[in-house]
């Protein structure tokens, strides 16, 4: 029995420990320097500014963790715990601005950002390096260094050789914006290849599916080896053996009503008005007419 | 009296009248041609109709800014449009045609459902061909699958590649599709002889009702698990039979295959025809993609009529398989089946292919689906 508890307590560690936040996973995603012409701050400035970027599927606080410019002094400028915006939901990005006035809010940081220099974002003890960026002295103004994704379904980055067109507060496109069908034209010109392929698919799909159908319907036909087996006769046989019953029924038993009623019933058919949708199912409904309506037959009140 | 004139005057400048060029007068014409098609020769009125009526409301020249027209944004008809743009009221008559259609001649001969994919070659040639007149491999995809000779398909597939096309596309495909008869029916007498066309085919089996609801569930895991991106519209589609085969929903199979699919169609028919504004739809492409279309619709009738004799090579006597019903693997349901049949009585007036050709014609349901879904997925 305790192993049971062990087992399950090691099992509930292991859900917890893979839904908690991982400070890992963020990234500093994007720095500009000179702004001339991006975002202003909540103070009216044009300050440069550093975005983060948690590229996990969980939800990571960037609460208590450090960002700064100095590899001495990884504690320069910390990010505050206890502000609901610093957790960062998954894909998700921050901005701070880097105006040099820490006290400007949660999302200023206490230094400015230079070319020529590299930020660090450190982890909560201090210590440990999460992530860091160079920004190249050729950085020209209103151009931001940034890391674009190689793969983005293993979300892996890699920092863009040139300098790339600011876009804060967003996740970062690769530069290979190629749709699928440009790259269509590219690689099949002629369309002979996605015709060949196209084709392969659909006669996949439907040939499965009289594969499928073919079976069932031999199951129920009976001619499959497993109804063979379990019944001796099959529905054609038993049809024969039913309809055989039921005229000489009719023969014995039927007056001119029954002929009538299946002469009314496939009349009714033939005229498409009652019949329900089913098929092989002829169903006489009882229709209203003055014959049988309740509120005809009632007298008129005196006035 | 200079403030009457100029208060006249400035009326005129608003009405139609004034706005009116020759190219919304051809459409406004083209779009009469369309009623008095669908009224005469009751060629597909119930599509016909509400789209060339819609050509007329869409090709009333208006003054710019009134927040009438169907590409300002949320005006009336703009909104209305958002189904067709939006791609949300093609799987919405799929749902109904689910719940319409009768699977049973494609259950009881499963074979028949190779002549489905095999019609489906009218798309494709018409991307090939498409891709040679200079589209775009998205826009010669939308282009083809008029071949697939599904309107609410067209409509979806262009919808979501070419969107720019989409009027052209859809009014094209539902153009030819009420034009079945008198495409399909030289093609056929041109591929088959008299003794092909003589072919009696064995009656179809009863299908149990058991294997009707299985129908809808093998149908849809198949095809949606093989062409994921197909999904709007096969599932819809399955889960519309199911309604109608499961006999327990009887309430919503009948108000899906009734009410909504004839408020759908109506919709879509409308807002088609309206974005058929002159100065979006009379241009050079739009004249490509109507031969295109006839292409198509074309080598789609001849794949399916040369698959059926391709497939006779190896039945024996009494199991062929009567080219006539070829045709129908396109999915005009169910007039390219009636064409099936027309054509058969007049070589045998005791020969009913109907039955036999409602096979073909459903699975080409399925199968213009599951190439839209490729597309889709290759392009999208």
């Amino acid at each position: 029995m305790k192993r049971i508890y062990i087992s399950l307590a090691a099992l509930c560690l292991c859900i917890f420990s893979s839904n908690a936040q991982n400070i890992s996973d963020l990234i500093i995603s994007e720095v500009l320097v000179d702004n001339d012409s991006s975002v202003v701050d909540d103070y009216g400035n044009r300050n440069g500014w550093v975005e983060i970027f948690n590229k996990s599927q969980g939800t990571v606080n960037l609460g208590g963790c450090y960002l700064s410019d100095d590899r001495n002094d990884l504690t320069k400028s910390v990010i505050p715990k206890g502000d609901l915006k610093t957790k960062l939901g998954p894909r998700q990005v921050a901005l701070f601005y880097a105006s040099g006035n820490k006290r400007q809010g949660t999302f200023y940081l206490g230094f400015r950002v230079h070319k020529e220099s590299t930020i660090y974002l450190t982890s909560n003890d201090g210590r440990t390096l999460v992530d860091s960026i160079e920004i190249p002295a050729s950085l020209p103004a209103d151009m931001s260094v940034s890391k674009i994704p190689i793969d983005n379904k293993q979300m892996v980055f890699v920092t863009s050789g040139e300098p790339t067109k600011p876009t804060p507060m967003s996740f970062n496109e690769s530069g290979n914006n190629e749709t699928k069908s440009q790259k269509m034209a590219r690689e099949d010109p002629y369309g002979l290849i996605l015709t060949v392929v196209s084709i392969m698919v659909v006669f996949s799909a439907l040939i499965i599916l009289w594969f499928l159908y073919g079976t069932s319907g031999d199951i129920f036909k009976g001619k499959h080896k497993l109804t063979k087996k379990m019944s001796g006769k099959n529905d054609n046989e038993k049809s024969r053996e039913i309809a055989a019953a039921i005229s000489m029924a009719l023969d014995a038993e039927c007056n001119g009503e029954v002929y009538a009623a299946i002469a009314m019933a496939l009349d009714k058919y033939q005229e498409n008005t009652v019949h329900d949708m089913e098929s092989y199912v002829i169903t006489i409904k009882t229709g209203k007419s003055e014959w049988s309506s309740g509120q005809l037959s009632f007298r008129q009140l005196p006035k | 009296m200079d403030q009457i004139i100029n208060s006249l005057s400035q009326f005129w400048q608003f009405t139609g009248f004034c706005n009116m060029t020759w190219q919304h007068l051809l459409m406004i014409l083209i779009g009469i041609g369309f009623i008095s098609i669908a009224i005469i020769k009751q060629w597909e009125p119930l599509l016909l109709i509400p789209i060339g009526f819609g050509m007329i409301i869409g090709n009333i020249p208006m003054f710019p800014g009134l927040n009438i027209g169907i590409y300002e944004n949320g005006s009336v008809l703009n909104t209305l449009y958002q189904g067709v743009k939006q791609g949300w009221y093609p799987p919405l008559i799929f749902l109904g045609i689910g719940a319409m259609t009768d699977f049973s001649a494609l259950i009881s001969q499963p074979r028949l459902i190779l002549i489905g994919a095999a019609a489906q070659m009218g798309i494709f040639g018409a991307y090939l061909l498409s891709l040679l007149m200079g589209f775009a491999p998205n826009e010669a995809a939308a282009i083809g699958i008029i071949g697939g000779a599904d309107g609410p398909t067209a409509i979806f597939l262009s919808s979501k590649l070419a969107p720019d096309l989409m009027g052209a596309i859809a009014v094209s495909a539902y153009s030819y599709m009420a034009l079945v008869p008198v495409i399909q029916r030289p093609v056929m007498l041109l591929l088959t002889s008299k003794k092909e066309r003589n072919i009696i085919m064995p009656k179809p089996r009863q299908v149990s009702k058991k294997e009707k609801i299985i129908f809808p569930i093998i149908g849809f895991l198949t095809t949606a698990l093989i062409v994921p991106s197909g999904l709007p519209l096969l599932g819809m589609l399955f889960f519309g039979n199911l309604l109608k085969e499961s006999g327990v929903t009887r309430r919503l199979a009948v108000t899906a295959g009734g009410p909504l699919i004839d408020v759908v169609t109506t919709l879509i028919g409308l807002t088609v025809g309206c974005s058929t504004q002159a100065d979006k739809f009379l241009t050079g492409n739009s004249i490509k993609i109507f031969i295109l279309g006839l292409l198509s619709f074309i080598i789609a009738t001849a794949s399916g009529v040369l698959f059926v004799k391709f497939m006779n090579l190896f039945l024996k006597d009494g199991h062929k398989i009567n080219p006539l019903i070829g045709n129908a693997g396109v999915s005009a349901v169910p007039d390219s089946a009636r064409v099936s049949e027309v054509v058969g009585r007049e070589v045998n007036p005791e020969n009913h292919l109907l039955m036999q050709a409602m096979g073909p014609n459903v699975a080409g349901v399925i199968g213009s689906a599951v190439a839209a879904g490729i597309l889709l997925g290759f392009l999208g």
